[in-house]
């Protein structure tokens, strides 16, 4: 059938979660085949987070756990008890937005938009991640969970090293997500 | 004509930037309505004969699940008529559940309805149907050998193109397949409909509110005007959202049923299936030229797919008239049925499959002659339109070869295939010409100056990722100098004056002229107030008044802003209504967008790698009225036609005619590791005879010319001329 790679779930019962969600503690009880990507938007309201594929393909879903970028499609809530999570509603701050955000609006780095919460979280994780070198062949590399069919991928390379000037990497060698 | 303008023409961030950058646009997806719910089609497993059965039992006596609808219990509707001319246009003729002929794999056979996503898709899972199977599925044009029926309306002569053929002493005699792609936009067709006192408010993620509330109205038996569509911000549509799909059509209906609001998000697999494709097609191409080169006659027959469901022609045949100059020129199409979902237009429909094998034949024909395959064309560059016997309106595709030939250094080329190497990697050398109409289309736009110094500009169009909200505000800007934080622009609603689809590249042109008409009649009303008695210029005639920066200017210096007139009348503001049509320049003139593509391949031949490697183009596409965003469309149609050229195919399983790859997996689209070095310029030679701004388009002429400038760089590389895309390694491991 052509929805052979879901799960067959009723989800009876409820189960209650505990979550940090852009710095904010939250409590959401909710059946235990609901993914975190539809918990974000349907049940916390949190829409800037996009789902493309549902299956962990297109990248649109990206939200930081713990600093790390994730497919949140692919996680249930559930799974994600006492866990800091970080959606694109989280990543201005007080003072503006985060120098990924200025640079992709300065440089053009989108067009139709619905991909770009996903692109921006993967880029503010890798800019963080001393792990990834600072060459466009790998940062190609490392942004390519991230599908952007309007194929602003040349301006997204470019925001990301100009971005690059204002984040400093956090996560050093060898160091485990 | 030319004038200096401080706005247009410059770059400009996106005015909706901020919006889609920190989560805060709202996408048709993301609404929610009090007490909504979730629909979720179910698909059919087969792709020909007739449903018999559905048991829902257990799918009905699952938690959450409210109704199913299917054939047997769903109201009875009226077919839209499917009329351009009187915008009620859709992607599908047949409704919903008409009847319980399956046409094609994935085709609706029920909607579940239920209080949350999951248990709408659990619901969906756990429906079982029967079937009875016709054999003689046809699940791709290409497994056919039948081209189907000949479309008339497609047939262009000019000349004798037969004799010419028959007599010529260089002859090419090639045929040309590209596979169906899929659109693959980001976010996926999404309706939620909403019944408040038997007025309809859809959200749509739609490249056409005004054509999808005529098409809604048709339907549901409803006044215009009782029907809303709202599409403020969309996930891209690539020509798939034009017109209003079944999935709309089940949904809008489930909520009057209902009498709640029901949300349904096509899941991608069945997006892929049944929200539109790009058909495949068989191009047979014959050229015939002299000896020294003179493009004597051009045969260009082709066949397209369409669905059984609804008729959708591929105008494939459409440029080949109007590219080179030639003599004799003979056209024809063919339509074939096909059991799968139904194609619809998708980015430069029609043109860049035609021009794929159009511009693969010159270049083989270029070898035959042992001419340089960009001298061939320069050759053949027409000052008129060969189709109409009109004057191009503004041509510099000589400009276009030039500047972008220089730029990649095609003067060191050698011809030879294979002889260009770097390291363990032959370099290929590839171009194509790219050409893409320029259209208008009928517009309103209305516009506020208030009081309180800010200018609000509407037009039901919207804005589909082009940068149609960045473009009207600089227009606003430019005629008021007015900042451009201090204009809001209001797209995407049906109730805002009509304004166009978001296609055929259309838009920019169609809508620029109108909003501008709409500032100047509400300027005029401003300088009505003002020369009124008891007026900051009381008694002037208004013709002597000019608006600068904001600000009303006599002829002595004095000023006044709009806000303090308005203030000082207790107006909260002066508005103006723009209504704007194509005119007779149409009879003078023909119009049409070109340039050319330059694209470097690398192929390595100890385990048959193709990339590419670096792609020089450059576009003759009037005025660019954002350069930042007209170049963004450009490079991103480059990706798409990479995307087209090596790695894009629908497959349908030549067994039972389902779709295989229905996901982001499975049908690949360009990545970031993908890109090449992109090297793009904007030629500016504004198109004044076009409309006032100068621009033609640019949203879709950048994908024409990528694929067949792919190919013909691989056979450079290669000595492997492939004329069936995608090129997939497998095609070049072949003997």
């Amino acid at each position: 059938m052509m929805e052979h790679s879901e799960t067959r779930s009723q989800g009876s019962g409820e189960t209650t979660v505990n979550l940090t969600v852009n710095g904010e503690p939250c409590q959401l009880t909710l059946p235990p085949n609901v993914v975190l990507l539809d918990a974000l938007r349907d049940r916390l309201g949190l829409t800037g987070t996009k789902k493309g594929c549902d299956h962990g393909q297109c990248g649109a879903c990206t939200v930081h756990i713990d600093g790390q970028a994730v497919n949140s499609c692919l996680r249930l809530a559930v799974m994600c008890e006492g866990r800091h999570i970080t959606t694109v509603e989280g990543l201005a701050s007080d003072v503006g937005l985060h120098p990924v955000q200025q640079a992709f609006l300065e440089h053009d780095a989108y067009q139709c938009g619905f991909c770009t919460p996903g692109q921006m979280m993967s880029a503010a994780a890798l800019l963080e991640d001393s792990r990834i070198a600072d060459d466009d062949a790998a940062v190609r590399e490392a942004m390519s969970g991230n599908l952007c069919r309007c194929g602003a991928y040349k301006n997204i390379l470019s925001a990301i090293q100009d971005a690059r000037r204002h984040v400093s990497p956090q996560r050093t060698e060898g160091e485990s997500p | 004509m030319e004038t200096q303008t401080r706005v247009i023409g410059h770059r400009t961030p996106r005015v909706d930037g901020e919006y889609k950058l920190t989560g805060k646009a709202d996408y048709t997806v993301d609404w929610q309505a009090e007490a909504m719910l979730y629909g979720y089609p179910v698909p059919a497993s087969i792709a020909h004969g007739n449903l018999v059965a559905l048991h829902l039992e257990e799918a009905l006596a699952m938690p959450g699940v409210v109704e199913i609808f299917y054939d047997g219990n769903f109201p009875e509707l009226s077919r839209s008529p499917n009329s351009m001319a009187h915008q009620d246009q859709v992607s599908e003729v047949r409704l919903p559940f008409e009847d319980s002929r399956i046409h094609y794999a994935g085709q609706y056979v029920a909607l579940v309805v239920a209080e949350s996503f999951e248990q709408a898709r659990a619901a969906a899972q756990a429906v079982r149907a029967e079937y009875r199977q016709d054999a003689g599925a046809i699940g791709s044009l290409l497994d056919s050998e039948a081209d189907g029926q000949p479309l008339e309306a497609k047939r262009q002569v000019r000349g004798d193109a037969d004799g010419a053929f028959e007599q010529a002493p260089v002859k090419l005699d090639q045929t040309y397949s590209i596979a169906a792609e899929s659109h693959m936009q980001m976010e996926p067709h999404a309706t939620l409909a909403e019944w408040r006192d038997n007025r309809l408010i859809v959200h749509e993620s739609t490249q056409g509110v005004i054509y999808q509330q005529k098409a809604m109205a048709r339907v549901f038996g409803l006044a215009e005007e009782d029907v809303e569509v709202i599409s403020h911000y969309i996930g891209s549509g690539f020509g798939n959202k034009l017109f209003m799909w079944p999935h709309a059509v089940a949904t809008v209906a489930a909520a009057r049923e209902l009498g709640r609001p029901v949300k349904t998000v096509l899941p991608r697999q069945q997006d892929m299936t049944c929200g539109g494709n790009r058909p495949a097609s068989r191009q047979r191409l014959r050229l015939a030229a002299d000896e020294q080169g003179k493009l004597l006659s051009i045969h260009h027959d082709s066949a397209t797919e369409t669905s059984l469901v609804h008729t959708f022609v591929d105008a494939i045949g459409s440029v080949s008239p109007s590219l080179y100059a030639c003599d004799n020129v003979a056209i024809s199409q063919h339509l074939l049925e096909v059991n799968h979902g139904t194609p619809c237009p998708m980015r430069g429909p029609g043109e860049t499959s035609g021009i794929f094998a159009l511009e693969c034949a010159m270049d083989e024909l270029a070898i035959a002659l042992n001419m340089d395959p960009l001298e061939l064309r320069r050759r053949h560059d027409s000052r008129d339109d060969p189709a109409k016997g009109l004057p191009w309106s503004s041509k510099h595709l000589d400009a276009c070869y030039d500047s972008a030939a220089r730029r990649f250094g095609w003067a060191r080329r050698d011809p030879v295939v294979g002889s260009m190497t770097e390291g363990d990697e032959i370099l290929g050398w590839g171009m194509a010409t790219s050409s893409w109409f320029a259209g208008r289309q009928p517009c309103a736009a209305r516009v506020e100056l208030r009081a309180d110094g800010s200018i609000m500009a509407a037009c039901g169009t919207q804005d589909i990722g082009t940068g149609t909200y960045t473009v009207i505000a600089q227009t606003v800007a430019e005629l008021t100098g007015v900042a451009i934080e201090h204009i809001e622009v209001r797209l995407g609603e049906s109730s805002l004056p009509a304004g166009p689809l978001s296609g055929g590249s259309m838009a920019t042109a169609t809508t620029l002229p109108a909003v501008a008409k709409a500032v100047r009649a509400a300027i005029d009303e401003l300088k009505e107030v003002a020369t009124a008695e008891n007026g900051a210029f009381a008694g002037a005639d208004p013709e002597t008044l000019t608006l600068e920066d904001g600000a009303l200017l006599d002829e002595q210096g004095k000023r006044a802003s709009f806000s303090e007139i308005l203030t000082d009348h207790k107006l909260g503001s002066v508005n103006g209504d723009g209504d704007t049509a194509p005119g007779d320049e149409r009879k003078q003139y023909s119009f049409r967008s070109f340039g050319a593509h330059f694209v470097e391949v690398r192929w390595d031949p100890g385990i048959s790698r193709i990339r590419v490697a670096r792609v020089v183009s450059s576009f003759d596409i009037g005025r660019a009225i954002n350069p930042a965003t007209a170049r963004n469309q450009v490079e991103g149609s480059i990706v798409m036609g990479i995307g087209m050229g090596l790695l894009e195919k629908l497959e349908y399983d030549p067994r039972d005619a389902r779709l295989i790859n229905n996901n982001y997996s499975d049908y690949i689209v360009t990545c970031h590791a993908d890109m090449p070095e992109i090297d793009v310029e904007l030629l500016d030679n504004p198109d004044y005879a076009f409309n006032e701004f100068g621009a033609r388009g640019v949203g879709e002429i950048g994908l024409t010319g990528v694929a067949p400038a792919i190919a013909n760089a691989v056979h450079h590389a290669t000595g492997k001329r492939i004329r069936d895309l995608p090129i997939t390694i497998d095609k070049l491991l072949a003997d």
